[in-house]
């Protein structure tokens, strides 16, 4: 098995016993949220159990690719199980998280973990190569992800960070561990609570961290000293060298990569103003760093949304200048292990709420923030304590903003004017809006989550920025769908699925765009862990033609480490069976198509920016013709998204009544034994 | 842009001072992997601070409005008016906009503090 440690650790926390399974008999899944889902299916007997059930079963998985050099590719890990935060069903949901993990689970002789149970006190697990042993994590409970990862570290190297740790007489590493734990949030069942690994690797989504504290899980440790098997090295390396020749930033000529996302000009992913003295740095095996190191050590390693929880506040407070409270904020979501999405919508929300005159010291909803603080650390601090050590109304606030919306009697109030920004599934709204950006949030309520798949936004950079700057957009609309709509496989040329105008929306062919991304996602970027920063590369602008390596790229990379002949076509097949299969578990968890809606804002309160300013672009057509055209003011029409919903169905081959697959549908993806389980569970669809 | 008369002191007052829930202004704050991250503002220097972003969005006519009847400032609204009709691009008038009201806003803290 080229790319395959060979075997998966089984981890029964309740007995503390550890057993294994053979990667082999979960081969056919891949890897990652395949091979976690399959897993999943075939552990929990009872679908319908909640997140903090001791029964619920929790997937931590690796692919071929991790710990090996294909590019953006081998420092992503899939966690998956039932969560804790989405309402009012805590779905059968999944994560991820970049860092070092993955690769040295591998090198220790892993391709995944499968976490079951609960344990009777705090433990962590010790994972040395092939010896695993659960420990007393009594003297590591209470503190936060950092100083845990200090404490471990320290333990199982036992000299620090220099020289060698032997692992026996014919093993050792200069390594330290790779260690995943959960913070006080955690601990104290937050639903907003992630997984932490190294300074900013998280596992936001799904309240996992949460899980872990329900089942007395502090953390897990692990180093490896073996290696993974490649199948034809010499093709991997000659691929890595080809995407870097061809469609990486071109260092001699920087402009001609203003947009290739494979490789970036700037590939830092960061939303604060940088610090002065920093580095890049990124995950293992990776040909970009997106994160940063810096010398006053605030804000390590943090990307993305982290970055911009509170950066904007810090400034407003400070005169317009970045402080350090913005680097710290972000440290202490990393420390509490807090979703940084809950705590950004969260912080807005309580705000709206606060100068409504209904939250505030003394008023209905008691809470003690002082607002006029807010833009200092010791404001952050706090608000953030509250929800990791549930203090005061924090106690609400840990439950997420949807759960506390409900406990204050405010839920339907506020979904429907929309100050709680919360569009599916009680999470918080990503910001690429339902009602502008339809294929993220169609995604998002067909799914489980937030999809925070990035894979189209491009469309709206592009020519929003071009024109909120007084240019004209390039290149333009028709030469960027036809590109795209080339590399849609199956649906392929069909530019139809890449038009946003309101009359489209709805459309059969956005049908196959939701559909496309969902099993486009499912496997390359969620099974074979391609990272979603750098993958797919639909439009590169290094490449005269611009046509980036999206569909080449993906299936290269993978066969060169197994060894195997899988084509893209095969994976986005795959990835529809997973797509299937997730779908069974959320209908045996009562799925069914009339609660699939978004919140009411969605339907009734248009995205702002009106007329003359708008500044939301999409490609679409006006009059037959393909322009970049203004999707703001736009709210979704409810009865014409039921249309859409049926449209979806009827092309995924599912039940339109239900929205539950038909055992026709299932048994061509070789899912008979699903069908049969839903049939059992009177949910087949008809 | 011509320069902005001398505040009174009503008018500091008021600049300095957050508004109530009803009359907050909306905006946005672009950023690539998070997308255009909605601001709720309660207070004129919270919109600097937005203008001050690098991809700032909001509504120039509602802002406009706003600085007029919230913040009752007529003067500088005359001259948002102006540098939205002059601008050549919505990243001109952003940037004109910005500089009118940081500026009105350091006048507003300049007498503040002269008069504490």
């Amino acid at each position: 098995m080229n790319g395959y440690a060979g075997k998966i650790l089984r981890i029964n926390l309740t007995d503390r016993k550890t057993s294994t399974i053979d990667t082999k008999e979960y081969e056919q899944w891949v890897g990652g949220h395949g091979m976690g889902s399959a897993i999943f299916w075939d552990l929990v007997k009872d679908k319908t159990i909640n997140g903090f059930d001791p029964r619920n079963v929790i997937t931590i998985m690796t692919s071929p690719l991790s710990g090996t050099l294909a590019p953006g590719a081998s420092g992503r890990t899939e966690v998956q199980g039932v969560g804790a935060q989405s309402y009012p069903i805590e779905w059968f949901t999944r994560s991820n998280f970049g860092g070092r993990f993955s690769a040295m689970l591998k090198y220790a002789g892993w391709d995944g973990i499968v976490i079951e149970g609960k344990a009777d006190k705090p433990v962590w697990v010790d994972i040395r190569n092939e010896d695993v042993t659960i420990k007393d994590a009594r003297r590591l409970w209470g503190l936060d992800t950092w100083k845990t990862q200090e404490e471990i570290w320290k333990e199982v190297s036992g000299r620090g960070f220099s020289g060698w740790l032997e692992l026996d007489s014919e093993r050792r590493t200069t390594q330290r561990p790779a260690v995943l734990t959960i913070g006080p949030a955690g601990e104290n069942l937050s639903r907003t609570a992630c997984l932490i690994h190294d300074a900013g690797n998280a596992a936001g989504q799904g309240g996992f961290g949460g899980i872990w504290g329900s089942k007395n899980l502090k953390a897990i440790s692990v180093i490896g000293t073996g290696s993974i098997k490649i199948a034809d090295p010499k093709a991997l390396m000659e691929a890595r060298l080809w995407a870097q020749k061809k469609y990486s930033t071109d260092v001699n000529n920087l402009d001609a990569s203003w947009f290739a996302h494979f490789g970036r000009r700037k590939p830092q992913n960061l939303f604060w103003d940088k610090q002065e003295k920093a580095r890049l740095s990124s995950c293992i095996g990776c040909h970009i760093g997106c994160k940063e190191r810096t010398d006053t050590s605030y804000g390590n390693e943090s990307i993305c949304v982290e970055t911009s929880f509170y950066a904007y506040w810090d400034k407003s407070k400070h005169g317009g200048k970045q402080t350090p409270a913005a680097y710290i904020a972000a440290d202490l979501l990393q420390k509490y292990g807090i979703n940084a999405y809950e705590a950004t919508r969260g912080l807005t929300y309580i705000r709206a709420l606060e100068r409504m005159g209904i939250l505030g010291r003394g008023k209905k909803i008691d809470c003690d923030l002082d607002f006029r603080r807010l833009g200092e650390t010791e404001f952050a601090d706090q608000f953030l304590k509250m929800i990791a050590f549930r203090r005061g109304v924090g106690d609400d606030f840990a439950e997420g903003f949807v759960r506390a919306a409900k406990r204050w009697g405010r839920l339907e109030e506020d979904l429907k004017t929309g100050i709680l920004y919360y569009s599916y599934w009680g999470l918080p709204e990503h910001s690429y809006d339902p009602r502008a950006e339809v294929e993220w949030g169609y995604g998002s309520i067909l799914g489980d989550r937030d999809i925070n798949e990035h894979d189209f936004n491009f469309l709206f950079w592009w020519p929003s920025g071009a024109i909120w700057a007084g240019k004209t957009p390039r290149p333009p609309a028709e030469q960027v769908v036809k590109i795209i709509a080339e590399k849609l496989v199956p649906y392929e040329n069909d530019p139809s699925m890449l038009d946003y105008s309101t009359d489209n929306i709805y459309s059969e062919p956005m049908a196959k765009l939701v559909a496309w991304h969902r099993h486009y996602t499912r496997f390359w970027k969620e099974s074979v862990l391609y990272c979603d920063q750098r993958w797919p590369d639909f439009i590169n602008t290094r490449i005269p033609g611009y046509r980036g390596l999206t569909g080449e790229g993906e299936p290269r990379f993978l066969n060169a480490v197994t060894g195997n002949k899988f084509n893209f076509v095969d994976g986005m097949e795959l990835g529809r069976k997973i797509w299937n299969l997730d779908n069974a578990i959320w209908i045996l968890q009562g799925r069914h198509r009339d609660m699939v809606h978004f919140s009411d804002y969605i339907y009734h309160v248009p995205y702002k920016g009106t007329g003359k300013y708008a500044w939301y672009y999409l490609p679409g057509r006006e009059n037959g013709q393909w322009k970049y055209i203004q999707v703001n003011n736009r709210s979704l029409d409810k009865a014409k998204f039921e249309e859409f919903k049926t449209r979806f169905y009827k092309l995924e081959g599912w039940d339109v009544r239900t929205g539950w697959p038909r055992r026709k549908t299932l048994e061509s993806l070789g899912l008979k034994y699903v069908a049969d389980e839903l049939e059992r569970n009177g949910k087949s669809g008809a | 842009m011509r320069k902005l008369k001398d505040p009174s002191r009503e008018l500091v007052k008021r600049i300095l001072t957050e508004v109530d829930f009803e009359d907050r202004l909306e905006g946005f704050s672009l950023r690539e992997r998070s997308g255009p991250m909605p601001v709720t503002m309660y207070s004129f220097r919270e919109v600097v601070s937005l203008l001050q972003e690098p991809y700032p969005r909001i509504d120039f006519i509602e802002l406009e409005i706003w600085v007029r009847k919230t913040v009752d400032d007529p003067e500088l609204a005359d001259q948002i008016a102006e540098a939205i009709k002059k601008g050549h691009s919505d990243q001109e008038r952003t940037h004109s906009i910005r500089d009118l009201m940081g500026e009105r806003l350091k006048q507003c803290k300049r007498l503040n503090q002269a008069n504490s």
